[in-house]
Order: C-alpha cells, then sequence, then structure tokens
C-alpha cells in the first residue's frame, strides 16, 4: 500500500458521505432548531464535570472540619496537646476544602478553545491534582496519635508512654514522610502505589496520571 | 429599551454568523463524531456537545484566526474529553470488532470489506491524540495549521504522521477484513 493511498481512501470516504447525503441530513433546519433550543433551554454540557470526587470530598471534609473545630474550641484551650493536635488536623482538613474547591472552581473555567494537548494537560492535570492534596494530607496523620498525649502523661516518665506512644508517633511520621516524597507520577506504576489506590474512585486520577504521561510523550517524541 | 433592542440586534447577527459558519463545516462535526463514537446516539449528542461548546467558546474567539481552525480546537477538545469519558463509565473503546455487525449496512459506506470502512475503523481504534492529528492530517491541513491546532513543533507534526501512517497502513493489511492484496 503506497503512502498516498491512505489519502485516496480518505477522499474516497468524503464522496461517499457526500453521495449518501449523510451530511445534508444534518441540515441547516437541524442546526438552527438544535440551537434555539439550547438557546431556550439552558442546556447543560453532557460533559460531566471531574470535580464529582472532590465534590464529594469537600462535603465530607466539611463535616469533618466542623466536628474538629467545635472540639478545639469547646476544650478553650484546657488540654493543650489535645487543642495543638485538633488545630493541626483541622488546618490541614481546611487546606484540603480549599484545595478542592480551587480545583473544582479551575475545571470549570477550561477553556476548549486552547491548543489541544494544552487543554487536555490541564483537565488532566487537575483531575490528578487531587493526589497532590492527598500527599500533603498524609502529612497529618502522626497529630492524630498525640491528642490524647498531657504534660502529666510526658512529666510522669510512664514506660507505657515512651515505649508505645513515641515510637507509633515515629513510624507514623517516617511512614507520612515517605508516603508524601513518594506518592507522585513517576512511582503511578509501583505495586504499593496501586493496593494505597485501589478502588473506583481512585480510578479516574490514576488514569489522568497516566494521560498525563502520554501527552508528554506525544508531545516529546 | 432601546438598548435592549440593539443587543437582540447584535446576538441575532452573531446567532445568524455563526450558524452560516456552522453550515458551511458541518462536515468537520460530523468526521469528528463518527471518529470518536460508534453509535448514532452518541455520535448524535457529541455533535450537540461540540455545538454548544462552539457558541460558549464565540466570544474567545479571535477573528485573526482563520474560523475552521478555531473550529476544530474546540471540536477535537470536546471528542477528546467525551471519549475519554465514555471509556471511563464503559471501559469500551468504539469501532471494536463487536461492535462490526451492528455497524454493517448502517448506511451504504459501511461495507465492512470495504477498504474506506477499513481505514475508518483503524483511525477510530487509535489513542485520542494520535487520532486527533490524523483527522487534520487527512483533512489535507498544513503541518503549521496542525502543529497550531495541536499545540505542537511543525517537526513533531511530520513526524508523527509518518509513523501513524505507518501503523494504520500495517493495522488494515493485517485486519482479517481485508481481501483485496492478500497474497
Amino acid at each position: 500500500m503506497k503512502d498516498l493511498e491512505l489519502n485516496e481512501l480518505w477522499k474516497e470516504y468524503d464522496r461517499k458521505l457526500e453521495e449518501s447525503r449523510v451530511l445534508n441530513l444534518q441540515s441547516w433546519a437541524v442546526n438552527r432548531q438544535t440551537f434555539e433550543w439550547m438557546q431556550t433551554q439552558k442546556v447543560r454540557s453532557r460533559l460531566r464535570p471531574m470535580g464529582v470526587f472532590k465534590g464529594w470530598a469537600v462535603f465530607l471534609g466539611g463535616i469533618w472540619v466542623l466536628f474538629l473545630g467545635l472540639l478545639a474550641v469547646g476544650d478553650h484551650g484546657r488540654h493543650g496537646w489535645f487543642t495543638f493536635s485538633i488545630t493541626i488536623l483541622f488546618l490541614f482538613n481546611v487546606y484540603a476544602i480549599i484545595a478542592y474547591l480551587r480545583q473544582m472552581a479551575l475545571i470549570r473555567q477550561i477553556d476548549y478553545t486552547d491548543h489541544i494537548l494544552q487543554t487536555q494537560q490541564q483537565l488532566a492535570a487537575l483531575q490528578a491534582s487531587t493526589l497532590r492534596t492527598t500527599r500533603i494530607l498524609f502529612l497529618q496523620a502522626p497529630f492524630y496519635s498525640t491528642w490524647f498525649w498531657s504534660g502529666r502523661l510526658i512529666a510522669g516518665n510512664a514506660l507505657a508512654f515512651w515505649a508505645i506512644a513515641v515510637p507509633v508517633v515515629g513510624l507514623l511520621s517516617l511512614g507520612a514522610l515517605w508516603l508524601y516524597r513518594n506518592i507522585s507520577l513517576a512511582n503511578a506504576d509501583k505495586k504499593w502505589f496501586r493496593l494505597l489506590f485501589n478502588g473506583i474512585e481512585w480510578s479516574p486520577i490514576l488514569r489522568a496520571m497516566e494521560y498525563l504521561k502520554e501527552i508528554d510523550e506525544f508531545r516529546d517524541r | 429599551m432601546i438598548f435592549l433592542f440593539i443587543r437582540r440586534i447584535i446576538i441575532l447577527d452573531m446567532q445568524e454568523t455563526f450558524l452560516q459558519q456552522i453550515e458551511a463545516n458541518k462536515g468537520i462535526i460530523f468526521k469528528i463524531s463518527r471518529s470518536f463514537c460508534r453509535s448514532k446516539a452518541d455520535q448524535e449528542d457529541l455533535r450537540q456537545e461540540i455545538l454548544l461548546r462552539l457558541w460558549k467558546g464565540l466570544p474567545r474567539y479571535d477573528p485573526a484566526y482563520v474560523f475552521t481552525t478555531w473550529m476544530y480546537r474546540v471540536a477535537l477538545n470536546v471528542a477528546i474529553s467525551w471519549q475519554r469519558q465514555a471509556k471511563k463509565s464503559s471501559g469500551t473503546i468504539p469501532f471494536t470488532e463487536t461492535h462490526e455487525h451492528a455497524a454493517e449496512g448502517e448506511f451504504p459506506l459501511e461495507d465492512i470489506h470495504s477498504p474506506t470502512y477499513l481505514l475508518q475503523k483503524h483511525v477510530a481504534a487509535l489513542k485520542e491524540l494520535e487520532k486527533a492529528l490524523m483527522l487534520l492530517y487527512f483533512e489535507e491541513k498544513s503541518y503549521r495549521e496542525i502543529a497550531e491546532i495541536m499545540g505542537i513543533t511543525e517537526t513533531n507534526v511530520a513526524t508523527k504522521v509518518s509513523r501513524i501512517k505507518e501503523k494504520l497502513k500495517q493495522a488494515i493489511l493485517n485486519d482479517k477484513h481485508w481481501v483485496y492484496e492478500r497474497s
């Protein structure tokens, strides 16, 4: 098959389309009807916004933040470690909510009139950005094991405190830091990564990451 | 009152111009929707979505550029996003073997042994970005225009076109329905 033949085949396809009058079925009248319908019905795009996962995260996160805020305020600073830990957790979750809201707003502002690679990259990057927020949220893990600490517990030099509580915080800190450093596009193929993000809610995000790789390859090669 | 009247006139004029442009280039929308969706219902939905996005994006259209270039950008961006969304929900891609019999007889050019059908089939099976590139190539857009629409360099366009053409040729020649030059 010569190079030219593919182009010839495509022209043949064009000719057949004309002959079969398929294009004529998409008539001026049909376009006008569709257009008028679009104008009057305030048509919504069929392309589902990718922010469904983020929307749920904001809703559930909002409830969690409210709960944490009430705990922190309700304690009136009586228990230093408790207030400190809860406040840190509160701040992490407020950060996540703001990040998700910002990403949802950006998704809605995607410009379909831009270069194809640029638009597609923006769409995929915004979807994959959930992972960046998640990676930061892992850093809050150690504070889930410090809320019950107290000055008396530390001063009491209790064996249980130094033998259990401190190593647990240490391990959680190391784990959180390791995840923070390693959750990235480069490790998306690793087994631990797939296990960690194994679930229906994560699959669109992982696909978006793969698509980002594909876009980069398309641009570079 | 006068302001509203003038505004209405401007909008009607915009609509008229927009519809004329769409009418003149409806083949673009049709061929893109056919390459990105298999079922007629999906094609119709995609065409409507493209029309909607074109109209919404019209205020951002820069008349310094050719209308069709802008139209290709919007239509292909919407079609790619549409297909990616369809993949997410169904895990399928259009033009698979199972669709062939359903497609048979849809309209005259759908003979599954015809070279034009095989080209359609294998173009539809390409990855979204490759497909967008080849649609532009087959529509005889210059490498410069393709580069402008896709957002890559002209050299990159040339390399990719040549590589994908080879891939398409091999896919067609190895297709079980290819009966023309099989020895």
